[in-house]
């Protein structure tokens, strides 16, 4: 009996946690904290952060329990993460739930959203300057795409063992838009510019909302098949809210349905984050290119938009070229608020979403490029 | 290999160059798309475009005063009342004013009395915020 | 007593918005009576209700007494519930008896700022009926005329 008391402690967590799996844990705890008392990204955050407490109990290997052991109930949940399940799910949700016509109003604005995107191409090039092998690197990059699903997607691809520290990179920064973003917007306007009033949209008709993820989904999917998971749902999803008769599955897209993909999102993830992959010089570099790449997508869709008003007889408030980093639509926000410090009577929201929604539509594009150089 | 020798090794300015430019072309050609669907559209629906215009109010210096609308009996009595108030007014007059002076002057119903007026056109918008007595159809319901 | 989506759905301020925004529109949304010569709003008092007709017929009168008059369903009054200074640029009074849908501005404002996509929608249909109630509000008529909407959000 004293053997068999003796066997069940040495099997218990106190008895086989090391400082790694505490440190870990304090991280998930930390992130819990964000999520609940900081409201940054409470959706995923938390999750997340009970994901990586769920994953660093210390547990007997062999015994089915771990993430990564074949037939235990987070490895099932996980292959939802790992075989690229979930993100053209949640992309279902945001489709059945954006609404597109600002970006079909003025569709030239589309082009900040792309500009936004050399954020992720500068930041594969700085990651594999500082050692990163080019999978790494790309998955890295991507979390200047500030769009979650399409970070985890593609490293899910390219660098499974990363997808922890770039989740939660990812979506740390995306709730840190609101810091990041305006004192660069800031520092590539002028007042003048600024101040800009934008005319005011067009009215865009329903026929217009229906026949665009059609006509998107084709040309997008032509030019980059392997956006297809993640557009073909995106386009999807808009598809099925424009279109009104199916009101119900579209109700479900956008409610259940992302929610129950987020919830497991969240946790596999969270769990997959471990001390061996997080507690290391990587994640430090993680961190570092991820605050970078936000900086440069940033400044690059401010700057784009300063180079259109050189061509365009209707200016743009260049303020609307940050709204091109895809965090929708808190940077949408965030350049309202920028725009109405220096004129509270300047409306900019509505036509920030325009670049907002494209930079979901270019991020994706720009992952499945990435992953198709990759796959070569 | 760190720096610009693994950058290079690994093609890395040739993935970003085209990547970037992949992006900006499918973007390009959708926004291009996006732009001619509307014109398609409105070519399609031409002819209710025309019908929507003449339904539309008459730009300010080209309206056309109607003088067909029929005036029924009771509203004619009322008329002349409310014509003398708007006489004493001057035209084209504010209609809060008018509304004002005919409670003053204990005249009633004023406020569904003046909503007669402007279904039957007795009192017509001068695009300018006022008010004017639309003439035509006093002289057609005199004539008739 | 709060309205029905159906009701909404068929008002053309709400054309756009889909059935969960409707969803949370309608508890805010209050059948209400008026009756000939009632005052529904005052120039220069704080907006705090936001009407949309679905009957009657009314009178809105601004600055030097330039006025005009709104028949048909689905036409709005209170439109500065939402625009700063959150004051009253009209007198809004009833010409016939009728029916309106009256909303408080507060819950007004704190959905459309709590819901970004449904507040684009509804404020690009304020818009529009603003810029087309302009002139009356400022007294200047012609192009180019500035309308100074101050909008928080």
């Amino acid at each position: 009996m004293e053997d068999l008391l003796i066997e069940f402690l040495s099997n218990t967590g106190f008895a086989l946690v090391d400082y790694r799996n505490i440190i870990m844990l304090l991280v998930g705890i930390i992130i819990i904290y964000l999520g609940v008392a900081k409201q940054y990204e409470p959706l995923l955050l938390v999750p997340i952060g009970f994901g990586i407490l769920i994953g660093n109990i210390p547990v007997f290997k062999d015994f089915g329990l771990g993430i990564y052991e074949s037939g235990s109930f987070l490895n099932y949940v996980y292959y939802g993460v790992t075989h690229d399940i979930y993100p053209p799910l949640i992309f279902l949700g945001i489709g059945a739930l954006t609404d597109f016509s600002t970006m079909l109003a003025r569709p030239v604005l589309m082009l900040l959203g792309a500009a936004a995107q050399i954020g992720i191409f500068t930041t594969f090039l700085g990651a594999l300057a500082i050692g990163f092998p080019p999978n790494e690197a790309a998955s890295i990059g991507i979390i200047g795409g500030a769009d979650g699903p399409t970070a985890i997607f593609l490293t899910a691809m390219l660098a499974p063992r990363l997808i922890g520290p770039i989740a939660v990179a990812a979506y740390s920064y995306m709730a840190l838009v609101p810091v990041i973003q305006p004192p660069i917007m800031r520092l590539l306007t002028t007042r003048k510019e600024r101040l800009i009033k934008m005319e005011e949209p067009r009215e865009v008709s329903k026929r217009e909302k229906i026949i665009f993820p059609i006509v998107g989904f084709l040309l997008c999917c032509f030019l980059a098949p392997a956006a297809l998971p993640l557009l073909g749902m995106l386009f999807f999803g808009n598809l099925l809210k424009e279109c009104v008769v199916v009101e119900r599955l579209a109700r479900t897209a956008r409610t259940s349905l992302i929610d129950i993909v987020t919830i497991l999102l969240g946790v596999t993830v969270g769990a997959s984050t471990q001390a061996d992959v997080f507690l290391t010089r990587q994640s430090i570099g993680i961190f570092t290119l991820g605050a970078f790449s936000f900086a440069i997508a940033t400044a690059s869709g401010v700057i784009f938009a300063k180079i259109m008003n050189l061509f365009l007889r209707k200016k743009i408030n260049p303020l609307i070229g940050a709204a091109g980093v895809s965090a929708v639509p808190n940077s949408a926000r965030v350049v309202q608020m920028v725009g109405q410090a220096e004129d509270p009577t300047n409306f900019l929201l509505m036509h920030a979403m325009a670049p907002n929604i494209s930079g979901v539509i270019g991020s994706a594009i720009a992952a499945a490029i990435l992953w198709s150089f990759m796959s070569l | 290999m760190f720096g610009f020798e693994a950058i290079i090794a690994h093609d890395g300015l040739g993935i970003s160059v085209i990547g970037i430019s992949i992006v900006f072309v499918s973007l390009i050609l959708l926004s291009l798309a996006v732009s001619q669907v509307h014109k398609l559209i409105g070519l399609w629906d031409k002819r209710n475009t025309y019908y929507q215009r003449l339904k539309k109010p008459q730009k300010r210096g080209d309206q056309k005063i109607p003088s067909d609308m029929p005036v029924p009996q009771d509203i004619r009595r009322a008329s002349r009342q409310f014509k003398l108030l708007i006489e004493w007014i001057g035209e084209p007059f504010p209609l809060p004013k008018l509304l004002d002076l005919s409670e003053k002057c204990g005249l009633s119903s004023p406020h569904s009395t003046i909503n007669e007026f402007i279904k039957c056109k007795l009192i017509i918008p001068d695009d300018n915020g006022y008010y004017m007595w639309n003439k035509q159809i006093e002289e057609k319901r005199s004539n008739a | 007593m709060s309205t029905d989506i159906q009701t909404l759905k068929l008002l053309d301020f709400f054309a756009d918005l889909n059935f969960g925004e409707l969803e949370q529109m309608a508890p805010l949304m209050h059948l209400m009576k008026v009756t000939e010569g009632e005052v529904l709003t005052r120039k220069g008092e704080p907006a705090r209700t936001f009407f949309i007709i679905l009957s009657g017929n009314f009178m809105l009168s601004f600055k030097e007494e330039r006025s005009f008059t709104l028949h048909n369903k689905g036409n709005i009054i209170g439109w500065s519930t939402v625009v700063t200074p959150f004051q009253y640029t009209g007198t809004a009074i009833a010409l016939t008896d009728g029916l309106v849908l009256s909303m408080p501005g507060q819950e007004f404002l704190r959905l459309i700022q709590s819901n970004s996509a449904l507040g684009d929608k509804i404020m690009r249909k304020i818009n529009k009926i603003v810029s087309e109630r302009m002139p009356y509000v400022t007294g200047t008529w012609g192009k180019g005329g500035t309308n100074c909407l101050a909008l928080k959000l």
